[in-house]
C-alpha cells in the first residue's frame, strides 16, 4: 500500500502527487490524504480515471481516499503525443534567417533557396522547427511564408520557439507553425531519427 | 473570494447612494452605473488577479480583455483605463513587469481605450488588472434584471478555462491548446457585444470566476424568472470533459456548486464532466446574452458571421419554477 499525505496542498498537487506515484509504481493499493473536499473529489475522480475503486473515509476534518485497482487497467494518463510514420523521421533546425556565413545577403538568398527546396525530401521530413533568428522566417515578411504554409498544409509539423519569436518582438506576427518551448524542442529532436540543423 | 465568503462579509453593510445611482451595489451586477445627463452615463468596473499563464505579455492582454469584459456585459462602451499593479521589483526582472503592461497597453488600443494612470504596489504576488471606464445611454443599459420569459440565452465563447488551466499546470496540456485557450481568453469581447444590440435583447453578463451557472443564476434571480439549459448545446474546449473527469477541477468550481446548490436542478442525464464544467470559473469568459426567442437566430447568425464561431444558444428563460434553473 503506497500512502501520500497531501494535506495543506491545493489543487491540482495532489491529484500530481497521486499521478506520479501510479507512474513511479505499479501499486494497486494507494491511500491519499486531503484536507479539503475539493482534493477529495478531485483524487477519486483521478484514481476512478485510472481504473481504481475507491473507497472514502472522513477523519475529523480529513479525507482518506483508498483506491485498489485489479491491474487490468490500461494506462490513461494523456502525454502530448505526435504523429508516427512508418519513413525516416528528419527533423530540420533552422537556427537563423541565413544559411553559412561569408555574406549575409548570400546567406538569406540560398536559405530562401533550402527552404523552397525542403519538400524535396518527401515523407522523412517530418518536423522543421525555427529557433533564434529563424524564426523570423515565419512571420508576415519573410519570403518564405507562402512555402512554410504550403509545407504546414500538407501536414508537417513546424515549431516556432517561443522564446525567440518574444525576444526579438514578433509574438504577433508569426504566421505559420506553433509556438513552441524548448522542452517540446529537445523532445523532437530525441524522436527523430535525424537532426539536420542549417 | 468565494461567492459565500464575500456575501458573509458584506452581509449588513450599508453603503451610501444618490439617485443618479443607476446600478448599484444593492444587487448583483457586472459593473456601477452612474448617470451623468440625460443622454449620458457612466460605467465603472475593476478587476485584478494573479498570473493565469506563464507568458507575462499574454497575462497582460487577458487581464486587460477581462476588464474591458464588464463594460460590454453592460451594453457600455469602454473609454478610459488605470492599471492596478503588484509586483515583486526586488526579486524579478523588470521586464516582466513591462511585458505584462505592454500587453494591457496593446489589448487597451485593440478596444480603443487609452490608459489615463495608474497605481503600483511592491508585492510577493504579481497581480495586474485594470479599472475601467465607459459610456452608455442610460434607457440602453444591460443589466442582469431584466431577462424575460421566453428569451434564449446565447452563449458566445466555450466553457473549461478553468479547467484546462489546471491541467496546464499538471503539464498535461499540448502547447497548442494551451496557446489556443489562451487566445480565447485575450479575445475581447467588443465584437460580439456591438453585434448583440443591434438585436432584441433585454439583458447580458460576462461568465468569469462564478461559472456558466453562477452568473446565470444571479439574472434568473435579479429578474424573477427560471431558466433551463440544455447541456448538449453548450460549447466546451476540446479536452475539458476528459481534464475533468481525470480531477483537473479547480476548488473554485467545487464553491460555485456549493454556493448554488438549492437553486440549481441537474437531470440524473448530464455527465459529472459536463456539470463540472458549467460551474467551472472562467477568466474573461464569454458574453451570456438573453435575446427574444424571435431574434435569436438572426443574433447567431450575426455572431456566426464575423468568426465567432463556438457561440451558441444554449438554452431558456421560462416562467415557473422561477429562480431556478434547470438542466437537462
Amino acid at each position: 500500500m503506497k500512502e501520500i499525505d497531501a494535506r495543506g496542498l491545493a489543487c491540482p498537487e495532489p491529484v500530481l502527487r497521486t499521478k506520479v506515484i501510479l507512474q513511479e509504481s505499479d501499486t494497486q493499493n494507494i491511500q491519499v490524504v486531503v484536507d479539503n473536499g475539493a482534493s477529495q473529489q478531485n483524487v477519486q475522480r483521478f484514481l476512478e480515471s485510472q481504473g481504481f475503486q475507491t473507497q472514502l473515509e472522513q477523519k475529523g476534518t480529513d479525507f482518506v481516499i483508498i483506491g485498489t485497482s485489479n491491474g487490468t487497467f490500461v494506462e490513461s494518463v494523456p502525454v502530448i503525443t505526435r504523429s508516427e510514420q512508418e519513413c525516416s523521421k528528419i527533423m530540420v533546425m533552422c537556427a537563423a534567417d541565413t544559411m553559412g556565413s561569408g555574406d549575409d545577403e548570400l546567406g538569406r538568398k540560398l536559405m530562401v533557396n533550402c527552404i523552397r527546396t525542403l519538400k524535396e525530401m518527401g515523407d522523412d521530413l517530418w518536423q522543421l522547427i525555427f529557433v533564434n533568428g529563424g524564426v523570423k522566417l515565419t512571420i508576415d515578411e519573410s519570403d518564405v511564408l507562402e512555402d512554410l504554409k504550403q509545407l504546414e498544409q500538407a501536414g508537417l509539423t513546424i515549431l516556432v520557439c517561443g522564446t525567440c519569436l518574444d525576444h526579438f518582438n514578433l509574438l504577433e506576427k508569426k504566421q505559420v507553425g506553433v509556438t513552441t518551448n524548448m522542452l517540446d524542442i529537445v523532445t523532437a529532436m530525441q524522436l527523430s531519427d535525424k537532426v539536420i540543423t542549417l | 473570494m468565494s461567492p459565500g465568503d464575500l456575501d458573509k462579509a458584506l452581509c449588513g453593510l450599508v453603503f451610501p447612494t444618490d439617485e443618479n445611482v443607476l446600478v448599484g451595489l444593492d444587487r448583483a451586477d457586472d459593473a456601477g452605473v452612474y448617470q451623468i445627463s440625460e443622454e449620458l452615463a457612466l460605467i465603472q468596473t475593476v478587476d485584478f488577479f494573479t498570473p493565469i499563464v506563464d507568458d507575462p505579455y499574454w497575462f497582460g492582454q487577458i487581464a486587460a480583455a477581462n476588464a474591458l469584459s464588464d463594460v460590454y456585459a453592460m451594453g457600455g462602451v469602454p473609454k478610459t483605463a488605470m492599471n492596478l499593479v503588484a509586483f515583486p521589483a526586488k526579486e524579478m526582472e523588470l521586464t516582466v513587469l513591462r511585458q505584462i503592461i505592454q500587453g494591457g497597453i496593446d489589448k487597451l488600443k485593440e478596444a480603443g481605450v487609452v490608459l489615463l494612470g495608474g497605481h503600483s504596489i511592491e508585492d510577493r504576488e504579481i497581480k495586474y488588472g485594470l479599472s475601467v471606464t465607459g459610456i452608455v445611454h442610460p434607457d440602453k443599459i444591460l443589466t442582469k434584471g431584466n431577462i424575460r420569459i421566453g428569451d434564449c440565452l446565447v452563449l458566445t465563447k466555450p466553457l473549461g478555462f478553468g479547467i484546462i488551466n489546471t491541467a496546464v499546470k499538471a503539464a498535461m496540456v499540448s502547447t497548442e491548446l494551451t496557446e489556443k485557450v489562451t487566445k480565447l481568453m485575450a479575445t475581447l469581447n467588443r465584437e460580439a457585444a456591438e453585434i448583440m444590440v443591434n438585436f432584441d435583447i433585454s439583458g447580458c453578463t460576462d461568465i468569469t470566476g462564478f461559472g456558466l451557472l453562477g452568473h446565470l443564476a444571479e439574472m434568473v434571480c435579479g429578474s424573477g424568472v427560471g431558466a433551463r439549459i440544455d447541456f448538449g448545446e453548450v460549447p466546451v474546449i476540446e479536452k475539458a470533459l476528459d481534464f475533468a473527469d481525470m480531477g483537473m477541477i479547480p476548488t473554485v468550481a467545487y464553491e460555485n456548486r456549493e454556493f448554488r446548490r438549492e437553486m440549481i436542478t441537474i437531470a440524473d442525464t448530464v455527465p459529472r464532466a459536463v456539470q463540472d464544467v458549467l460551474f467551472d470559473p472562467q477568466t474573461s469568459g464569454g458574453l451570456l446574452i438573453a435575446v427574444s426567442g424571435a431574434d435569436a437566430g438572426n443574433l447567431m447568425a450575426a455572431l456566426h458571421g464575423v468568426g465567432i464561431h463556438e457561440s451558441a444558444i444554449i438554452g431558456v428563460v421560462v416562467e415557473e419554477p422561477a429562480e431556478r434553473i434547470m438542466v437537462a
